[in-house]
């Protein structure tokens, strides 16, 4: 697989033209977004001035809403064509550019029952979102990854309805080489750092949403992540000393928090940016290195994964 | 209700959960050898096939082929303890593990897709091993640790438990086992 300095290369010399007239694009929609945007504020303040003295205090809350709604559908809109420009000719070519055999579909996410079929997250979604699909094989292995956004609705007791997010980041599902018949769950050790080790591993060994604790001897790898399973020596067998400091390699690059599940022959994992990836800067330049980094890195990063966890390697049952 | 009761109770409570957790601690124990041992019998199973296959070839190596069969046959008798498992386990492994890398001498065995075949699964094996030997000693730690520690350590000296040993694992079984690298040479 190609090198991230590789990659950077690639997106300044051979993406070079293509970048110059999409930065030309970003700075009229900057200018646009700007312009419109304090068109519409001034608009909305008129009104508001108008109609002062005529309203209660609610009313203003839903104009506040209503203000910000609009304001969101507006960037929306304006920076659509330049979003699906972008994706075209940036982002597909760099996934080409690492792997031929790639398919991206900027406009899918990964399936939802996928992501349900993970246990990483108890909450069932209410609604999910997502976009970037990656699929394809990399020698031999099938991998698949996505933006993706899940959501759970709460509702209180005056029946309003609010959104709270599950998850969001990257959802990445590969082929697992070794074979296995019950669940391993890796998730951030949360309660150990925030309650220290000796509550913290009593509330681990009493979470009752999940399996069996499995407690794992690397220090370093318990400290970062706990482990629960239904086989205390499948986990095992899956979590090898080698792969166990992998995934803290792996933990480290993305700097991020992480999920990682074993189920069904297959492995998921869950990078948790709180973001939505691979989307068009608006008010940083597409030229500079910081932003260039961004797309390339998470792009090597998910891609990555068979590489970095050395999943094309058949040695065992599975043939 | 008076005050003596429900003290006489609570810790009646705090008693048996006591006496439950050692029982689990020790059952856990129980049960994941009863794993480590049906994967050592599967070794053992590969172990004639593989001394057949290799006996032809292998002519400076004799000593350790008769030794591993007899470490083979010593295994699988009836009742030996555990502590003599896992002692024979430990001689078996630095067998094959010379086996192995005498079977690099031989150009012709390598090739051999018997031996190929034998050597996948073993590595297969081993590495089934090496997982339920890390389940057996964390159990066998929290058991001990239970033994040792307040309060447990009354409860568990009074229902005559003892600590039990641990595998040891030597420092190349921590690495994974690389067979492509072995295929590769």
């Amino acid at each position: 697989m190609k090198t991230i300095s590789e990659l950077t290369d690639f997106y300044y010399n051979t993406l070079y033209p293509v970048l110059q007239k999409l930065e030309e694009e970003r700075k009229n929609i900057k200018k646009r977004i700007i312009s419109v945007a304090i068109l519409y504020t001034l608009i909305i303040f008129g009104v508001f001035f108008a109609i002062l003295g005529h309203f209660n205090f609610e009313a203003f809350i839903y104009v506040g809403i209503f203000y910000v709604a609009t304001l969101a559908s507006i960037y929306r809109y304006l920076i659509s064509d330049y979003t699906s420009d972008f994706k075209a000719k940036i982002i597909a070519p760099l996934i080409y550019e690492i792997d031929k055999n790639l398919n991206y579909l900027p406009k899918l996410h990964i399936p939802t029952t996928e992501f349900n079929h993970s246990q990483l997250f108890i909450n069932r979604p209410d609604r999910v979102s997502g976009n970037d699909y990656v699929r394809g094989k990399i020698d031999d292995i099938e991998i698949a990854f996505s933006d993706f956004h899940a959501e759970k609705k709460y509702k209180d007791s005056k029946g309003r309805e609010s959104w709270e997010t599950i998850f969001q980041g990257l959802f990445i599902i590969s082929d697992f080489h070794k074979e296995f018949h019950g669940r391993t769950i890796i998730l951030p050790d949360t309660a150990q750092s925030l309650f220290g080790n000796l509550i913290g591993s009593w509330l681990q060994a009493n979470n009752f949403s999940r399996n069996e604790l499995i407690k794992m001897d690397n220090v370093a790898f318990e400290k970062e992540f706990v482990v629960y399973g239904t086989d205390q020596i499948e986990a095992r067998y899956i979590l090898t000393h080698t792969l166990m400091q992998k995934l803290l390699n792996y933990k480290k690059k993305t700097k991020h928090p992480i999920y990682v599940s074993f189920i069904g022959g297959k492995i998921y994992m869950a990078i948790e940016y709180n973001d939505d990836m691979f989307e068009p800067s608006i008010f940083h330049s597409l030229l500079e290195y910081k932003i260039a980094m961004k797309y390339v890195a998470t792009l090597h990063l998910a891609i990555g994964i068979v590489e970095e966890l050395k999943l094309n390697q058949k040695l065992w049952s599975k043939v | 209700m008076s005050t003596p009761l429900i003290i006489i109770i609570v810790l009646a409570i705090i008693l048996i959960l006591m006496y439950n957790s050692l029982v689990a601690k020790k059952n856990q124990v129980e049960n994941i050898f009863a794993s480590v041992d049906t994967q050592l019998k599967k070794r053992y199973d590969l172990i004639p096939n593989l001394v057949a296959s290799v006996s032809k070839y292998m002519e400076h190596e004799k000593s350790i082929l008769e030794d591993i069969t007899k470490l083979r046959s010593e295994a699988n008798k009836p009742n030996i303890s555990d502590k003599e498992k896992i002692n024979l386990d430990a001689k078996i492994s630095k067998a094959l593990g010379s086996i192995m890398i005498a079977v690099e001498n031989y150009p012709d065995l390598k090739a051999n897709e018997n031996v190929m075949h034998l050597q996948r699964s073993l590595n297969e094996v081993e590495s089934q091993i090496a997982a339920a030997r890390r389940a057996y000693n964390q159990a066998v730690t929290d058991y001990n640790n239970a033994l040792e520690m307040i309060p447990t350590n009354i409860m568990a000296n009074a229902m005559g438990y003892r600590p039990k040993d641990v595998f040891v694992i030597s420092e190349n079984e921590r690495q994974n086992v690389n067979v492509s690298e072995l295929f590769a040479k």
